[in-house]
């Protein structure tokens, strides 16, 4: 609080009144009513029943646990295991989806980083964002196209003879994996070539002068410098895919749902918002809970995202 | 080291051909007038998928709400984005790192779980005061976004921060001026191309945000909720034409851009008069964003207008004429083969009713023709026929 008090002193003296007043109302509403109070809201609303309107406040509405029970257990005390597998399959999903952007970007940052020059750097740059301009909806769509019974990758490789009949690819999950992987990219590339570049390319030829081979100069020199980029494009790819709609809606099979689209059900199908509170906060504290355990065990820190 | 360069530039193309690949494909298909959206077999050239688009009354209103909540995203989320950003360059370093991880943790949280917080906080404010008027759709989607757009804003504006030297401020002071003065004239004049382009990363994330948009828009729709709704409920390929459009957008943005960054460069760097671009006078000209962006307009103006004269019913009626040609050759197929399985069938068992058999048998082949031209597909009137075939076949035996 005295910290506070003083950093807006030091406000004040710097910008003046107008400003020092300006920056502490918007920081603080920001904080208070943006970020904190509708997740505590959110936290106490799924201590609750769903009951009807006229019954709010009367003695029926106090707190239950009945919302987290009914994730864990069934009506019949056993283990609620389709939701549970749900979660569980979207975290291995998410991982699965994070390790196939790192490991197809590392080597791009590291060409943009210290390959290319001049022209070629600029194209690259924009050809990383220009995709990340379209719409999320439309880049989902685009992978249902080529996965498409009829898609250009089923006839491609029914021509090419790799197989007879169309696979359906969307089915086996292919094409959603594909579609989140290719979204977040250039969340991935961006931390990475920033750490990356830090890096002096001197000590990368030292290296190669000293007889290591390609792949020891990558492991000892180059990684080390990249582990926060990579750590911080892996969190947020990680993040945003486990808490991923839209790709999940549409290139989803129809037998696997995505936990995100479950609390989707119990909100707009169900109309039971306790519940989907419920499960909202479930998955929060799930893929938070993930990432520090990463963070921690890569040994870096939550200051370093987003730079 | 030869090697790994060209190691390194097939990698580097095989990796944009993933970027792209898909997004050219998906463009392609707005031309064909299948109407799935593929690429083979290609039917016609055709540019009316545009026209269906344009035609979509639910997409456009979708666009007009999108716009609203956007210029309201913008309007609140850059001055809070600057707030925060300044308020993190003067913190002390633990304080700092503590509200730097709050305001950042809004990017990382699933969006599904900020729309939901929104609408159940929302709702409950309007029970409580009975605000009505607080729980609509724009109100709360503006809310809802402002929670993380704020944040890429505050990104833009700390990057930006680092390279603001503060004795600037500090001779500002010295010289006399107000803390207020030198905060308008210095600070602000220094952060506004960052404002520039927060304002245009936070209009683009609120435009194309899904997950907490779906939650907070409540009935209303935005153009993203609407373009998603439709791709799940069956595709067509104005989704494609949709995708032209942006894509040329994006292409255009990209260039002109590129454009003004390298004059600029080259200006400043005082490479203007050596580089033999810009030392030319047409060239030089040529090469100015404006013109560049006028080019372009000019170009892309042009193909969409020789685009919309283009009419491609006359192939499209000769790929349904050939559509029934096959389907019609498919019948006498499936005719002929059922005559052969009769005439087996007669001779397999002779005392069967032969007329009866082959009465019903030319009614089964021939009662589908009359409805053929509405439902061109091949397979229906084939299943049709086999099965009257298979009707008419054991009937004689009772």
């Amino acid at each position: 609080m005295k910290q506070l008090k003083l950093a807006y002193t030091t406000l004040l003296a710097k910008h003046g009144m107008g400003a020092a007043l300006f920056i502490a109302i918007a920081v603080t509403l920001w904080v208070v009513v943006f970020i904190t109070l509708p997740q505590l809201s959110m936290l106490n609303y799924s201590f609750r029943f769903n009951l009807p309107v006229d019954q709010l406040g009367t003695e029926a509405d106090h707190y239950t646990l009945e919302q987290y029970r009914s994730f864990f257990f069934n009506a019949d005390g056993s283990f609620n295991t389709l939701d549970i597998t749900i979660l569980i399959r979207t975290l291995i999903a998410a991982l699965i989806v994070t390790v196939i952007d790192v490991l197809i970007c590392y080597p791009i940052a590291y060409i943009l980083a210290h390959g290319a020059k001049g022209v070629a750097a600029r194209l690259m740059v924009i050809g990383l964002i220009i995709p990340y301009w379209i719409n999320e909806i439309l880049r989902a769509f685009a992978f249902r196209v080529l996965f498409g019974s009829t898609g250009v990758v089923n006839t491609w490789g029914m021509q090419m003879g790799l197989w007879d009949a169309p696979v359906d690819f969307i089915r086996a999950d292919v094409a959603l994996y594909c579609g989140l992987a290719y979204a977040y990219i250039l969340l991935m590339v961006f931390p990475m070539y920033n750490a990356i570049e830090a890096l002096d390319h001197t000590q990368v030829e030292a290296a190669r002068d000293m007889g290591s081979p390609l792949w020891r100069v990558h492991w000892r020199v180059v990684l080390p410098m990249a582990k926060p980029g990579i750590v911080s494009g892996a969190t947020m790819v990680f993040m945003l895919t486990a808490g991923a709609l839209a790709a999940p809606q549409i290139l989803g099979g129809p037998s696997s749902l995505w936990f995100t689209q479950l609390i989707y059900q119990w909100f707009n199908e169900s109309s039971n918002w306790p519940r989907g509170s419920a499960y909202a906060v479930v998955l929060l504290v799930t893929c938070i809970s993930f990432v520090l355990l990463m963070m921690r065990v890569f040994k870096v820190s939550v200051g370093e995202i987003g730079k | 080291m030869n090697r790994h360069t060209l190691f390194g530039g097939a990698y580097a193309l095989a990796f944009f051909s993933f970027l792209f690949g898909p997004l050219v494909i998906m463009a392609t298909t707005a031309f064909n007038s299948s109407r799935f959206p593929r690429v083979a077999p290609w039917e016609c050239f055709t540019t009316g998928w545009f026209g269906e688009l344009f035609g979509n009354a639910r997409l456009m209103e979708g666009l007009m709400n999108s716009v609203i909540i956007g210029v309201g995203v913008v309007a609140l989320a850059v001055p809070i984005g600057l707030a925060g950003a300044l308020a993190l360059s003067e913190l002390p370093a633990k304080l700092r790192s503590m509200l730097y991880t709050v305001l950042i943790l809004p990017i990382l949280i699933p969006g599904v779980v900020l729309g939901i917080s929104t609408i159940v906080l929302w709702g409950q404010i309007t029970r409580g005061t009975g605000a009505g008027f607080l729980y609509n759709g724009y109100f709360l989607t503006i809310v809802g976004q402002i929670t993380f757009v704020s944040a890429y804003a505050m990104l833009v504006f700390i990057a930006r921060l680092q390279r603001f030297d503060a004795t600037q401020t500090e001779a500002a002071l010295d010289l006399g001026a107000t803390p207020g003065q030198a905060f308008r004239k210095i600070l602000l004049p220094f952060m506004a191309p960052a404002i520039g382009s927060a304002a245009f990363i936070t209009l683009l994330a609120s435009f194309e945000n899904y997950n907490t948009t779906v939650f907070t828009v409540l009935s209303e729709s935005t153009f993203t909720t609407a373009l998603a709704s439709k791709v799940r409920h069956g595709t067509d390929p104005s989704l494609s034409a949709l995708a032209v459009i942006i894509i040329t957008l994006t292409l255009v943005g990209a260039l002109t851009n590129e454009a003004y960054q390298r004059r600029k460069e080259a200006e400043s760097g005082g490479r203007a008069s050596r580089s033999p671009l810009y030392a030319n006078p047409v060239t030089r000209a040529l090469t100015h964003p404006g013109i560049v962006f006028a080019i372009l307009v000019t170009v892309i103006g042009g193909i969409s207008y020789a685009g919309s004269q283009y009419d491609s019913s006359v192939c499209e009626a000769a790929v349904l004429q050939e559509k029934l040609d096959r389907q019609e050759e498919l019948r006498a197929e499936q005719r002929a083969r059922i005559e052969a399985q009769e005439a087996e069938q007669q001779s397999t068992l002779p005392k069967s009713n032969s007329a009866f058999g082959g009465a019903f048998g030319g009614l089964g082949g021939g009662t589908p023709a009359p409805e053929a031209p509405a439902a061109p597909k091949p397979e229906s009137p084939s299943a049709f026929g086999g099965a009257f075939g298979g009707i008419t076949a054991p009937k004689p035996e009772e």
